[in-house]
């Protein structure tokens, strides 16, 4: 990872996103800052996700600019307009930023290593071995150094969204994108995953994860953002933001989930 | 009326009773029946003093024979071929964004499958008629030296077979969850790297059952070449039975033989299908080999 801890890694100014009638992201303004958690919470169809979609262009944006290192990802600026990129070149940037899965999604063809090692393959060109040698190392460090040749169905969630955590780092991302990473995990299998992204933390990765772990976010965060209906209603540190936050839809939204 | 359960079971306990499966006699019937008739049909057959079985034996290794079964092998191949990638273009298109390509693949489908497939083969057989020439710059060829019997089986047998395989193989994509390809493109895939190494691979143990099918099937569809004298296995049969007269024994012959090939290709079938189930439970065991000369 280049650059000093607290550069800029993602600036969002203005960010709409509708889907037909549905206006989901209401002017999103954000900035996410290198080596800095920050926990997005909110109720459901709040439009979390897909701002957190947004960053890496799974889904295009209406209006305003997203950011990630200073560049736009998925569109070109000229003449004072954004020209939306042809896949190819999206992709690039894109492998730049990782993202993990609410359901995993690993690639149910391949072994756990061949997972990790394919991408490395495709879309870093890195060799054989180099990938290879990469995956198991990185599997080992999230524990699954015994699991090699088994295929995501055999694994428990737990297992699968720490193969998928290894399969993001795998490409070396500036920044990691959780979207709900333990929502579809049997509650004894939240904490392995929720550990594995308390390591990555403290090792200076710059993350987003939008989740409902309170606790988690409590303890890692550096900056909680707080979206309720379409817009980023507050943001604040942890303590700040649990203990007295400054909005009533913050103030109500705490009372539901703490109680 | 009430019955005192906890009562009767008391008086049972401690006690070891005999277990008696319920019996089948309806099964045991219809095994004997089916027996009986099976066992009739090879007494027909054997017996029969019209059938020279001599003829058979000695026609199933016949010179002019195997050349036809090597044609017919070779246009299964040819027409499947064609049928399989046009047919994986055709679901391709169907399923982008654009609806141009949408339509031009829906319409194709319905075009192509709504003539019948001896309609098409002598459609190209003949088409020299309506297109006499061809030619590419300053270059210009008959359409009958190039339009031979081989060429005209194969476009007709394999553009009708893309019609058919699109259908197929556009199961088998939607068969995929759409998280693979987010995933895919999440980390950096582009769109031809997600369909080559993380949709088709996983789409082809849905693709591959059905697509066997269609290669059995083709192995007889090129029977129908036998009216454009394309040299196939069955024209080679007729050809020798117009001659000599015997004619179920040439039938025979060509039977076997078909038999021959689409037990192979059911073999193959297993294999193929053990070699893309990895990765998923369900399949890890694809289903037994059987012969299959359904359609």
């Amino acid at each position: 990872m280049s650059g000093a801890r607290g550069d800029i890694v993602v600036e969002a100014i203005g960010v709409e996103k509708r889907f037909g009638d549905n206006h989901v992201l209401k002017g999103i303004d954000f900035i996410a800052r290198r080596g800095e958690v920050t926990c997005i919470l909110g109720a459901s169809g709040g439009g979390k996700s897909t701002f957190l979609r947004c960053i890496n262009h799974l889904e295009s944006i209406d209006g305003g600019e997203l950011l990630v290192d200073g560049q736009l990802v998925g569109y070109r600026e000229a003449n004072g307009k954004l020209y939306e990129m042809r896949e190819r070149e999206t992709a690039e940037r894109r492998a730049r930023i990782g993202m993990v899965f609410q359901q995993f999604n690993l690639f149910a063809h391949l072994t756990i290593l061949e997972n990790v090692m394919q991408p490395q393959i495709v879309v870093k060109k890195r060799s054989r071995a180099e990938a290879r040698d990469t995956a198991i190392e990185l599997l080992e460090r999230v524990g699954l150094g015994d699991k090699l040749t088994a295929y995501p169905r055999e694994l428990s969630g737990g297992q699968q969204q720490r193969t998928a955590i290894a399969r993001t780092l795998a490409m070396k991302p500036r920044l990691i994108l959780f979207d709900e990473p333990t929502s579809a995990l049997d509650p004894e299998l939240v904490g392995e995953v929720l550990d594995v992204m308390r390591d990555l933390a403290a090792s200076g990765m710059t993350m987003i994860v939008v989740t409902h772990e309170i606790g988690f976010a409590r303890e890692v965060a550096d900056q909680i953002a707080f979206f309720d209906d379409g817009r980023l209603v507050e943001t604040a540190p942890p303590q700040e933001f649990l203990t007295s936050p400054s909005t009533e839809r913050a103030r109500n939204f705490l009372r539901k989930v703490l109680s | 009326m009430t019955v005192n359960r906890t009562g009767s079971v008391a008086v049972r306990r401690g006690t070891t009773m005999e277990v008696v499966p319920l019996k089948h006699y309806g099964r045991l019937a219809g095994a004997i029946v089916a027996i009986a008739a099976v066992l009739a049909m090879l007494w027909v057959f054997a017996s029969s003093r019209n059938v020279d079985w001599g003829a058979v034996i000695a026609y199933l290794p016949n010179a002019d024979i195997l050349s036809g079964l090597l044609i017919t092998l070779e246009l299964t191949v040819l027409a499947m071929a064609l049928g399989a990638v046009l047919g994986t273009v055709l679901a391709v298109m169907r399923l982008s964004t654009n609806p141009v390509l949408q339509t031009v693949s829906t319409t194709y489908v319905w075009f192509v499958r709504s003539i019948p497939q001896l309609v098409q083969i002598l459609f190209w057989f003949n088409i020299a008629l309506f297109i006499p020439m061809l030619s590419i710059g300053g270059w210009s060829v008959s359409t009958n030296v190039l339009v031979t019997p081989i060429v005209a089986a194969t476009l007709g047998l394999g553009l009708n077979e893309a019609a058919y395989m699109s259908e197929i193989v556009r199961a088998g994509i939607l068969a995929i969850d759409p998280g693979q390809r987010e995933a895919a493109s999440a980390l950096g895939y582009r769109p031809g790297q997600i369909m080559g190494r993380i949709v088709l691979p996983q789409a082809m143990r849905v693709i591959i059952p059905p697509s066997s099918n269609e290669v059995i099937g083709m192995l007889k569809a090129t029977s129908l070449v036998s009216v454009i004298g394309a040299a196939d296995l069955l024209t080679r049969a007729q050809s020798i039975s117009s001659s000599n007269f015997k004619v179920i024994e040439l039938l025979f012959v060509a039977s076997f033989w078909y038999i021959v090939a689409t037990t192979l290709a059911s073999i193959g079938q297993y294999y193929l299908e053990k070699r893309f189930s990895a990765g998923s439970r369900d399949l890890r065991r694809p289903a037994k080999l059987r012969t299959e000369t359904e359609q």
